[in-house]
């Protein structure tokens, strides 16, 4: 039995999802970059925006990037 | 009450992001609802790397992660049978044998199948009592849920209650399922990236695993080794108790007939895909102990309200061990993230809700009983509508269940009196020809019936147990076995069903199709290798 072929019904989900993940990487890492350093007390002086924003980031970008080639290949 | 949590002007921005970009993907899907097929099964077309999250994450509630973390703060490791045995087995039988079923035949729902397989009572049984259950729990996830925000963030009930419905209702009104999953997704991404945080700044805390474990107690290290008998572990259940009631009665009925997941697996593009789709999601179920028993074990060992050493002369309130966690250790910014995963998890548990029930609301409710043979834009219509009355139903639900000490105990008990004996139903269908369509209806409301009973035997203090949970557990088994029983017994006495009917339905009557995908796509492979994982994981953690 040869299965159904995705009719590719609705958007790709990795854009929003991408964007979202993008956004919130890059406003942590500027956060942490240029925030204020004392909050830092709280989680051992470890700068936990910068680190995880910038993961979030690198994230955000493979959900971007993968959606674009998908569309690439498509077209 | 001064608020635990004082948030800034970036943790706002990252909430209302989330709000936004919810909305946008909602109205965004509107154009696509074309169909009532479209509204309720996102029209079958979802890839399986998404129906599987979603299939994940519609488990993965606020209730959920707030109620485990609260578990392990009180009971310790043993909390991760509620992952391993307690959902792995379930999730790889139903991708293995029972999805071909589900998905081949069509159907749209649950209780449609109990109408193709049995009858029409059976179907309205599980229908009413599916579309009760479901409204009772969108209502206590909101009402939880306000109830954190209020003590985290100082929100009052009522402005949570209503943004957390409103953003729902809006998403769902314009994309149905799809709007649904297509959250769910985000969430799943969302709730670890805000819990890991906290978990690794934890850890490093009290220096590593090796160190938290130097710091609680022997019952709480080990999963296994103390379930000999019921007084050896802080849980008061014993092996027994959680092999049947839990992992073999709740978690099979739970994943496998509890339409609200298994509507995620309908929305799948083809059969194959509808199969892996919870295998698939098998394995980052096993890793969410992680995020949760992790916590409550940080918790116990770190946070003086949970410290064991105390004489426990007033029992602290395990529901806000993980905010009082985050609260500790997240500087604003990751704290923020960590509130918009709660958020999220809130709204997807809620808005997972109020989709199985406008579907069933739709097709075998109203569909069924109210008004047969409407042109598919009528129900289309009607889905809409049941999306807001859903909403309206559970924000007075909300204001009705306060008075249980433990959150996850009570949806224990909602689960087995209608959950546990409908897998008894469902594995006689499928795999017994012979049982009959008033056979499969008598069984089901003799199993209901025994779970009420049981209940209040219980409770009325004619049967005694060690614990809630205890109880619990064993009363879903009892429940099963009464299904199981009263099923077989009445099949021998009433009619048949032809087998022409049963095509598709039974097992022994369906042909086999052979899977034609490459081994490395076959669900038997990914489930074996699940099955085999969870061993090893209960074998380091015995």
């Amino acid at each position: 039995m040869p299965e159904k072929k995705s009719r590719s019904h609705f958007f790709d989900l990795k854009i929003p999802l991408g964007s979202l993940l993008s956004f919130y990487g890059l406003i942590l890492l500027l956060y942490g970059l240029f925030g204020p350093r004392h909050i830092y007390e709280k989680s051992l002086g470890l700068n936990v925006n910068l680190i995880w924003g910038a993961v979030i980031m690198v994230v955000g970008a493979l959900f971007l990037g993968f959606a674009h080639f998908r569309r690439r290949d498509s077209s | 009450m001064d608020p635990i949590i004082s948030l800034n002007l970036i943790d706002y921005l990252i909430l209302a992001a989330y709000v936004a970009i919810t909305i946008v993907v909602g109205y965004a899907l509107k154009k696509y609802m074309k169909t009532s097929e479209d509204f309720f099964l996102s029209g079958r077309s979802l890839p399986s790397w998404i129906t599987s999250l979603a299939f994940l994450s519609a488990n993965l509630g606020a209730l959920e992660v707030i109620g485990m973390v609260a578990n392990s703060a009180k009971y310790g490791i043993l909390t991760v049978h509620f992952y391993w045995i307690g959902a792995i087995p379930a999730m790889v039988f139903l991708g293995i044998f029972m999805m071909p079923f589900y998905y081949n035949t069509k159907v749209r729902s649950v209780p449609e199948y109990l109408k193709l397989r049995y009858n029409e009572a059976t179907r309205g049984l599980n229908a009413f009592s599916f579309a009760i259950m479901t409204l009772l729990m969108s209502g206590i996830s909101m009402y939880a849920m306000a109830l954190i925000f209020r003590m985290m963030l100082g929100w009052s009930l009522t402005s949570s209650i209503l943004l957390s419905a409103g953003v729902v209702l809006i998403y769902v009104f314009f994309g149905g399922l799809s709007s649904s999953i297509y959250n769910e997704v985000i969430q799943f991404f969302l709730i670890w990236l805000g819990l890991l945080p906290v978990v690794y700044v934890g850890l490093k805390a009290v220096g590593g695993f090796s160190g938290l474990a130097a710091k609680l107690p022997d019952t709480f290290l080990h999963a296994w080794k103390n379930m000999g008998s019921a007084a050896a572990n802080p849980m008061g259940v014993d092996w027994m108790g959680v092999v049947l009631g839990l992992g073999f009665v709740l978690s099979f009925g739970y994943w496998t007939t509890d339409f609200l997941v298994v509507q995620r697996t309908l929305a799948s593009e083809n059969i194959s895909a509808a199969r892996r789709t919870p295998i698939m999601a098998a394995f980052p179920k096993m890793l969410v102990p992680l995020i949760v028993v992790v916590p409550g074990l940080l918790a116990v060992a770190i946070l003086p309200e949970y410290s064991l050493a105390l004489p426990g002369s007033a029992t602290p309130d395990y529901n806000s061990a993980l905010i009082l966690l985050l609260a500790h250790y997240l500087p604003n910014g990751v704290l923020g993230l960590a509130i918009t995963g709660l958020l999220a998890s809130f709204m997807s548990g809620m808005a997972g809700n109020v989709t199985a029930f406008n579907t069933v609301w739709t097709y075998d409710i109203y569909g069924t009983y109210i008004k047969k043979n409407m042109p598919d834009e009528h129900y289309l219509m009607m889905g809409k509508l049941a999306t807001i009355f859903g909403v309206l139903f559970s924000i007075g639900t909300a204001y009705i269940v306060q008075s249980f000490p433990n959150l996850m105990d009570y949806m224990q008990l909602i689960f087995s009196f209608f959950n546990a004996p409908l897998f008894a139903t469902f594995l006689l269908g499928m795999f017994w020809k012979k049982a009959t369509p008033w056979g499969g209806f008598f069984g089901l409301l003799s199993g209901i019936v025994a779970a009420a009973g049981h209940y209040l035997l219980y409770k009325l203090n004619v049967i005694h147990y060690s614990s809630e949970m205890a109880a619990n557990f064993f009363q879903a088994w009892w429940a099963w076995l009464t299904d199981f029983v009263v099923t077989i017994v009445v099949s021998f006495f009433t009619r048949k069903k032809a087998e022409s009917e049963l095509k598709g339905l039974v097992y022994s009557l369906t042909p086999r199709t052979k899977g034609s995908e490459m081994f490395w796509r076959r669900p038997e492979i990914w489930g074996s290798i699940a099955l085999v994982v969870m061993v090893i994981l209960n074998i380091i953690f015995w």
